[in-house]
């Protein structure tokens, strides 16, 4: 019923099959859209937030998936400034996979807001000397970035192209793809660093305050780097479901280890710098503000363990898995690996957020605890739903995977 | 946000902050009016053919893009890097200095069953080229392309007068719904139209006196070419499924499409014409 509008020499699956993976995810995009309804119409009180739990499961997810879509930015970088061309593989996933995760996170932050229609306030009044102010503007410009790049990828489309117009216009902006690539890392490099300066400058927080350099707490350059890290292990992960999902070999087997060796690589580092990190914090710095940060442990569930899966399980053992290359080649550790290594920055962006919250830090203080509303989860399944859906559109109808058409003729 | 907006200062943070975020900005409008102006500018100077044909080009599986003189064994293995334009290539020149092609004897080859007459030269597109004695060229589709297309729905030819480009459209045809185009294989203005009963489809006008014909296949380079296009060829029905092929014997049929009516012909016909 579409052939006409996929591509030449890549099987898909039939109209009807397509339509009948859509309809649960469109349903669940319609739920949470109905959520967001309530958040906005009736306000934020439809959320279990408060003034002392600010951030809750919106905030956990936007920098998540902000870290995870570094991939884009990440990918582009390796590709066009640095010209690892195998990469030319899995830029235009990257490039879509990026376009969900910053627009959902956007669209998240305008619910949190709870006055979007005021939102352009922090526009036009920035404080300058803000960490949050600088994410607003670093990640509405960068996600202006992504549509832009989107904007070859879309006009690749074979109905598309047969559009004189369209087909130069897409030509000409893919050559100037390198500028935006390193607008894009520019602005990444930034935002990325300021979500993580933003919890590092709460210095009545002594729980998520740290020392740093001039006015970047380190928090700032472990954000930036665990980013990096994991952003290619999400690409090596998506890439590797959807071609599960689709039963289609997507992109040779050396690409995934590049990818995974990249991220390896990037997370030893990480893991290093976030080690000596909080044993500077846990000898020093938290000691300083009068909390031996063993108290910050003793609250359940927030034991000790949570330090440990965070840094050793999600941290060091993939990122000793991907560095090795005898295990990286076993396509089963790699994708494992991956997975981890985004488990464990998903872990540290809960710890940042949650547990930064619901630690005390006045003797009055209690301990809090916070469980989301049906409203804020249908919000946060409303970004999942969205993003399947902007994918498999993307999957169905443009080329995502060059290399696919060659695999699948063997 | 501007110097007369409420609560703006001109302090460093604000011109180090606000300096970046509109350079930035800047940035992102003039890529976007450079690609915008560079694209009109394609349009008005007609260049869309030529980035079509480099567009497929580069999207052509390395299969399809094999340098001419890998299949006379010059090259053991050579990937074509000028969008099969041996008028632009230095490689392409100094190897048929040093090696003239031969002048064959026989006035015909056939390979694996497909006639291809030698008074001619082709596109590796599958279109074939005649010198008239007026100076004008006549286009057709060779034995192959012919089969392979067979008997179409629908063909688009080009009125007289329309100026074709080396690797641009020549025409449009249409089989089993899918619609494939044909490549030029050589520079000139349309001066009439045939059909597939005439043997041929269009005769053109050169622009030039003497036009550059570098780019196409000739004598010796004929059946080379024509027995890797067969195993492309196969290669691909294997991948579609179409069950017995020539490489299991037998010649080839008028209308392949009909013969084999459920193999994925959109992608056969695009593959093995250039369209990707």
């Amino acid at each position: 019923m579409d052939k006409q509008y996929i591509i030449r020499g890549v099987q898909r699956s039939s109209f009807r099959k397509f339509i009948a993976w859509m309809i649960p995810w469109a349903g669940l995009l319609i739920f949470g859209v109905y959520a967001i309804y309530l958040c906005l119409a009736k306000g934020l009180n439809q959320t279990n937030m408060d003034n002392r739990f600010a951030f809750g499961v919106w905030i956990f997810l936007d920098l998540t998936v902000i870290a995870l879509g570094a991939g884009a930015f990440f990918t582009g970088f390796l590709l066009y400034i640095l010209k690892k061309k195998e990469l030319h593989a899995v830029i235009n996933s990257a490039v879509v996979i990026g376009f969900i995760c910053y627009s959902g996170a956007v669209g998240v932050l305008m619910v949190d807001v709870g006055q979007p229609l005021r939102a352009w306030f922090t526009f036009w009044h920035p404080n300058v000397h803000s960490m949050l102010t600088e994410v607003t503007f670093c990640i509405t410009c960068y996600l202006t970035v992504l549509a832009i790049e989107y904007v070859p990828v879309i006009l690749k489309n074979r109905k598309l192209r047969e559009i004189p117009s369209m087909l130069v216009f897409e030509h000409e902006l893919h050559k100037l793809v390198f500028v935006l690539a390193a607008v894009g890392t520019f602005l990444s490099f930034f935002h990325q660093g300021s979500l993580g300066g933003l919890y590092g400058v709460l210095r009545g927080r002594p729980f998520a305050f740290r020392e740093g350099i001039a006015i970047w707490p380190s928090t700032f350059f472990l954000f930036i780097l665990s980013a990096a890290a994991v952003g290619p292990s999400f690409i090596l992960l998506t890439t590797w479901l959807v071609s599960k999902i689709s039963k289609k070999r997507l992109v040779k087997k050396n690409v995934l280890m590049l990818l995974g060796k990249i991220s390896g690589a990037l997370l030893i580092v990480y893991v290093l710098l976030k080690t000596i990190d909080t044993l500077v914090w846990i000898n020093s710095t938290s000691p300083a503000v009068g909390f031996p940060a063993y108290e910050f442990y003793s609250r359940k569930p927030f034991g000790t363990w949570i330090l440990f899966t965070e840094i050793v399980v999600f941290g060091l053992l993939p990122a000793l898995v991907l560095l090795s290359g005898r295990m990286r080649a076993h396509v089963g550790l790699l994708v494992t690996a991956a997975a981890f290594a985004c488990t464990g920055v998903a872990l540290n962006r809960f710890v940042m957020t949650i547990q930064t919250l619901a630690l005390p830090t006045l003797p009055f203080d209690p301990f809090l605890s916070y469980m989301p509303s049906w409203q804020e989860v249908g919000a946060f399944l409303a970004v999942i739903a969205y993003g399947v859906l902007v994918y498999s559109l993307s999957f169905r109808y443009l080329v995502l995977f060059p290399q696919e058409r060659e695999l699948s003729n063997g | 946000m501007f110097p007369w907006v409420y609560g703006f200062t001109w302090d460093a943070g604000s011109i180090v902050f606000l300096g970046a975020f509109f350079t930035v900005l800047a940035v992102l409008v003039a890529t976007l009016m450079k690609a915008t102006l560079r694209a009109v500018n394609d349009v008005k100077l007609e260049r869309t053919e030529c980035i079509r044909w480099k567009s497929d080009f580069h999207d052509l599986p390395a299969a399809a893009k094999k340098c001419r003189h890998e299949f006379t064994g010059e090259f053991a293995h050579r990937t074509c890097d000028n969008n099969f334009d041996c008028r632009d290539c230095a490689t392409h020149a100094k190897l048929m200095s040093e090696h003239p092609l031969v002048v064959p004897e026989n006035a015909e080859d056939v390979v694996y069953g497909f006639t291809m007459p030698l008074d001619r030269m082709y596109h590796r597109g599958h279109t074939w080229v005649r010198r008239e004695e007026d100076g004008s060229f006549t286009i057709g589709l060779d034995d192959f392309a012919s089969r392979l297309i067979g008997v179409p729905e629908q063909i688009e030819l080009p009125p007289a007068g329309t100026r074709l480009r080396v690797n641009g459209t020549a025409w449009n045809v249409k089989k089993q719904g899918a619609a494939v185009r044909i490549l030029s294989p050589v520079e000139g203005e349309v001066i009439e139209a045939g059909d597939p009963q005439r043997g041929w489809f269009l005769r053109v006008k050169p622009l030039e006196e003497k036009p550059n014909l570098r780019n196409l296949l000739r004598g010796a380079e004929i059946r080379p070419w024509m027995l890797r296009e067969m195993e492309r060829f196969q290669g691909l029905l294997a991948t579609e499924g179409a069950g017995i092929a020539l490489a299991d014997g037998g010649v080839p049929v008028n209308d392949f499409s009909k013969a084999y009516p459920r193999a994925d012909w959109d992608t056969v016909m695009g593959e093995m014409l250039l369209e990707p």
